[in-house]
């Protein structure tokens, strides 16, 4: 029963990590939280079936069907990250820390409604690439190849990602503008150049996550990121928000303990998302820096 | 144009012809003008609620239906323990604050965008909850409230009776709001908006008076939820949703933070168009009205940031 | 010879931040009615020492005695409350409000009308209304800004502004006022100016402590300084003691002048 557990809760924690990678990403450089993520990932998910809806033959099974769907996802959700940042948030940086805040919630309701009214305001079944197969673990686990599937890709662009931002120029002017983006540009790097690579690789995990959700629970919907972009937002405070291992270490966590929740307090599936929110309150209250995190002060 | 909107003459034929509303309604046999009016109020308190959070000391709270929520169930809940109504209502704002109070303890040292998404957070938890907790609130049946008809003697129709009571309400709100604005407790707030290191050490507690603003903002939610509850007889989790919450905000950022005609103009727009021109054109505009406020976010911030109705003071700070 | 009170007492103030020792073992005392100066090389703890003083940070160890009440570590607003008024290195106004609103607010802590009083515009209300915007008139008169009274803060020339920050100080009707650099990026003409003004609140009856760069203002102005580097104090004495100490003459000019 345990194992089962655990099993359910690295596939959960996978796919919040991803999507807290995409908020820590944007957060650790703007300082800001990207609250249109949800719908980015959501709109990676529609991207990808929109791929199998329209080439089934090529793209509707199997590992070129996967492939396509990553990339496609990947791709469409990371430009309409970078799209967003650029006429949504930019001019808007400059201002004050609150209206970047207030553009990013109301794109966050374009983007969803834009769905709901155009595309569809029911549920609809996404494509299974994969083919089901159980592997019995022993003592009555068992993990899905899909279960396989989520976790495999996940820690694969999560090693990735960890490449990048360590090994490549780009990467290091990344990890640079985080630190201090004033002295980076000081230094010769283009801010604005580096920050739309951050929104492009954020929103490209985000949907990433967005086709592993769908897999996951095999139809999506116009407003299947709030949630998880929530929980993963949480996930990202939790961990240290604009630390990469911190979005990691915190989507796991988060995922444990939903699955904790819902099989062991009494009607726990109904308060599994309270949970979810009660955990982002208290430690916010009680460690607003996060697991990984660090402070910072203010000079009078 | 924001000065003639400003007087006081403005004031009083507005005041006119809010009062005049339900006659004009009857005579173009038009009641569900009524309705819209009374659901336009609401949002005004809310709006004028949520301004003192927002608005006055700028923080931003994405969660604040949750207190119309509390307010609204409160109430329900005592009519159905047979509490007479004028107690409901003052038992339902009393809770709500307390409610508020006891979050504001809790979150307020937090900065600015930690704040926005912990609010949104226990706005969930709010609606959750009550929708979790049937054997109190029905869960999402939703509850039946218990009828009241306090002014039956001045019309038949309820619509018309809540309408003239919500109109009450928000002028005694407008009034409260303008003569704190006008005080010392309204420059400590102004003060903690524009630099809270320069307002501390000038003597201001500022974060007591943070909680005092935060917290007022419950009195105003707590009433709106009360008439609200009263006046639909009829209560669930559905109407509390976090789109709502948003819905205020857009109210307050379009009209102008901190501007009380400002917000009152926003209400009108936002909780006023939607449902006019589903009745008058058609139901399929119901479902663009989410679209419509997200645009309208997007685009007030990005090209007027002051809102339509700017305080002098916030358009000065936002426009130079 | 009569001794005149002490009005604040500093004994072995520390303020670290982690291994910095920013303010270490500080000892000083300055009576009421005097003026001081506090100079010393960039970096020397000056501006971290008066915010101990004022309680935007909480100091390490040591006491503050003010008013034969100590103040360590109470929040800023009661320490204003107290007795204690401040001014800036970089100019804090607020402003979005007009001269006269920023000395209105620095009457915070010297009125008490709350939410009654306007929610029911009281008799109590509007006279205290009227009060505070009186004090407020005669302070910017004070300090000669009475023709700006109507003009937003943000919009006022450097000087002004200085002088505005000092009012809005002044409301709070302080036994001790704390200026941070008041003459930075001023002109000599300025700065006479500025000298003339805290000589005007010394004889209303305010003790003032002061950061000050310029020596020709200190030297004229102060009746004791204190001389501080890397957050010690060095010295003490009269400007003529203090500038003819070779302690001070190193910490400024380096090993080889002194």
């Amino acid at each position: 029963m345990v194992l089962q557990q655990l099993v359910n809760a690295l596939t959960l924690g996978a796919i919040y990590s991803l999507i807290a990678l995409g908020y820590t990403l944007v957060y650790g450089i703007l300082a800001m939280i990207n609250f249109a993520h949800s719908e980015v990932l959501m709109l990676g998910a529609f991207a990808a079936l929109g791929l199998a809806t329209i080439l089934p033959a090529a793209f509707g099974t199997g590992a070129l069907g996967l492939g396509g769907m990553f990339v496609v996802s990947m791709l469409g959700a990371g430009l309409v990250n970078v799209i967003v940042e650029r006429f949504a948030y930019r001019p808007l940086r400059h201002i004050s820390r609150l209206a970047p805040l207030i553009s990013a919630i109301g794109v966050s309701i374009v983007l969803q409604n834009a769905v709901f009214l155009w595309l569809s305001t029911q549920s609809l079944s996404f494509p299974q690439p994969v083919e089901i197969k159980q592997i019995p673990l022993g003592g009555g686990a068992s993990v899905s190849s899909l279960q396989l599937v989520i976790l495999g890709a996940a820690l694969a662009l999560m090693a990735l990602l960890h490449f990048w931002v360590e090994k490549t120029k780009m990467g290091k002017a990344m990890r640079a503008c985080a630190d201090d983006i004033t002295t980076a540009g000081l230094m010769g790097i283009n801010a604005d150049v580096v920050i739309a690579v951050t929104f492009f690789v954020g929103g490209a995990l985000g949907g990433a996550a967005g086709v592993l959700y769908g897999m996951n629970y095999g139809s999506i919907k116009y407003n299947l990121g709030f949630l998880p972009g929530a929980k993963a937002f949480t996930a990202a405070v939790l961990g240290g928000i604009g630390n990469i291992r911190g979005a990691v270490l915190g989507g796991f966590i988060l995922g444990g303990l939903e699955v904790l929740a819902s099989g062991y307090i009494p009607n726990g599936a109904q308060w599994r998302d309270v949970i979810a929110f009660t955990v982002l309150i208290l430690v916010l209250l009680v460690r607003p820096s996060g697991l990984l995190g660090e402070k910072l002060a203010e000079k009078v | 144009m924001s000065g003639l909107l400003r007087s006081r003459g403005t004031a009083w034929i507005l005041i006119a012809a809010a009062l005049a509303l339900p006659f004009a309604a009857h005579a173009a046999e038009f009641p569900y003008l009524v309705r819209v009016g009374g659901i336009v109020g609401l949002f005004m308190l809310l709006g004028l609620g949520l301004n003192f959070t927002l608005g006055y000391v700028g923080l931003f709270d994405l969660g604040f239906i949750a207190f119309y929520a509390i307010g609204a169930y409160t109430t329900s809940i005592a009519m159905k323990a047979h509490v007479p109504a004028p107690a409901a209502i003052l038992l339902a704002i009393a809770v709500t604050v307390f409610a508020r109070l006891l979050l504001g303890i809790s979150i307020l040292r937090l900065r600015g965008d930690y704040l926005a998404v912990v609010t949104m957070g226990f706005g969930e938890i709010a609606r959750l909850t009550i929708n979790n907790m049937d054997w109190l609130t029905n869960g999402p049946k939703g509850m039946q409230v218990r009828p009241w008809r306090p002014l039956a003697f001045l019309a038949k129709d309820p619509n018309v009776q809540f309408y003239l009571l919500i109109v009450a309400a928000v002028l005694a709100g407008v009034a409260a709001t303008r003569r704190l604005e006008d005080s010392r407790v309204g420059r400590a707030w102004v003060a903690i908006r524009e630099d809270e290191v320069a307002a501390r050490l000038s003597g201001i507690p500022v974060r007591e008076y943070k909680l005092l603003a935060f917290t007022l903002s419950a009195v105003f939610a707590g009433l709106a939820g009360s008439l609200f509850a009263l006046w639909e007889q009829f209560v669930t989790p559905e109407s509390f949703v976090f789109w709502e919450s948003v819905l205020v905000v857009s109210i307050v950022v379009l009209g102008g933070m901190g501007s009380i005609s400002g917000v009152l103009l926003g209400a009108l727009i936002l909780a006023g168009v939607p449902p006019l021109m589903q009745a008058t054109l058609s139901a399929e505009w119901i479902n663009y009205r989410y679209l419509f406020f997200g645009l309208i976010l997007v685009l007030v911030t990005l090209f007027r940031p002051q809102g339509l109705l700017p305080s002098s003071r916030r358009e000065a700070e936002l426009t130079s | 010879m009569t001794r005149a009170k002490a009005l604040l007492e500093v004994k072995d103030l520390a303020q670290h931040f982690g291994g910095l020792k920013a303010v270490d073992q500080v000892n000083l005392t300055i009576s009421e009615g005097e003026i001081v100066s506090v100079i010393g090389p960039n970096g020397a703890g000056k501006t971290t020492f008066f915010n101990v003083l004022t309680g935007v940070y909480p100091g390490s160890r040591g006491e503050i005695v003010f008013d034969g009440q100590p103040i360590r570590g109470l929040p800023s607003h009661e320490i204003v409350a107290r007795g204690v008024a401040r001014t800036f290195q970089n100019i804090r106004l607020f402003p979005d409000m007009t001269a006269l609103e920023n000395v209105m607010v620095g009457r915070h802590t010297r009125t008490v009308q709350f939410l009654l009083g306007p929610l029911l515009r009281t008799r109590a209300f509007l006279e205290e209304e009227a009060a505070i915007e009186a004090r407020a008139k005669e302070l910017l008169e004070i300090v000669g800004l009475k023709a700006l009274g109507n003009d937003l803060a943000r919009n006022l020339p450097y000087g002004a502004q200085r002088k505005l920050e000092i009012a809005r100080a002044l409301a709070s009707d302080p036994k001790l006022l704390i200026l941070d650099e008041p003459t930075a990026g001023m002109n000599p003409t300025e700065s006479q100016d500025l000298v003339a003004l805290v000589r005007k609140v010394r004889v209303l009856g305010v003790t003032v402590l002061l950061i000050e760069h310029q020596m020709r203002v200190v030297m004229d102005i102060s009746d004791r300084v204190f001389v501080f580097d890397y957050g010690v104090k060095i010295a003490e004495g009269t400007p003529r003691e203090v500038v003819s100490n070779p302690r001070v003459i190193e910490a400024y000019l380096g090993k080889e002048a002194a």
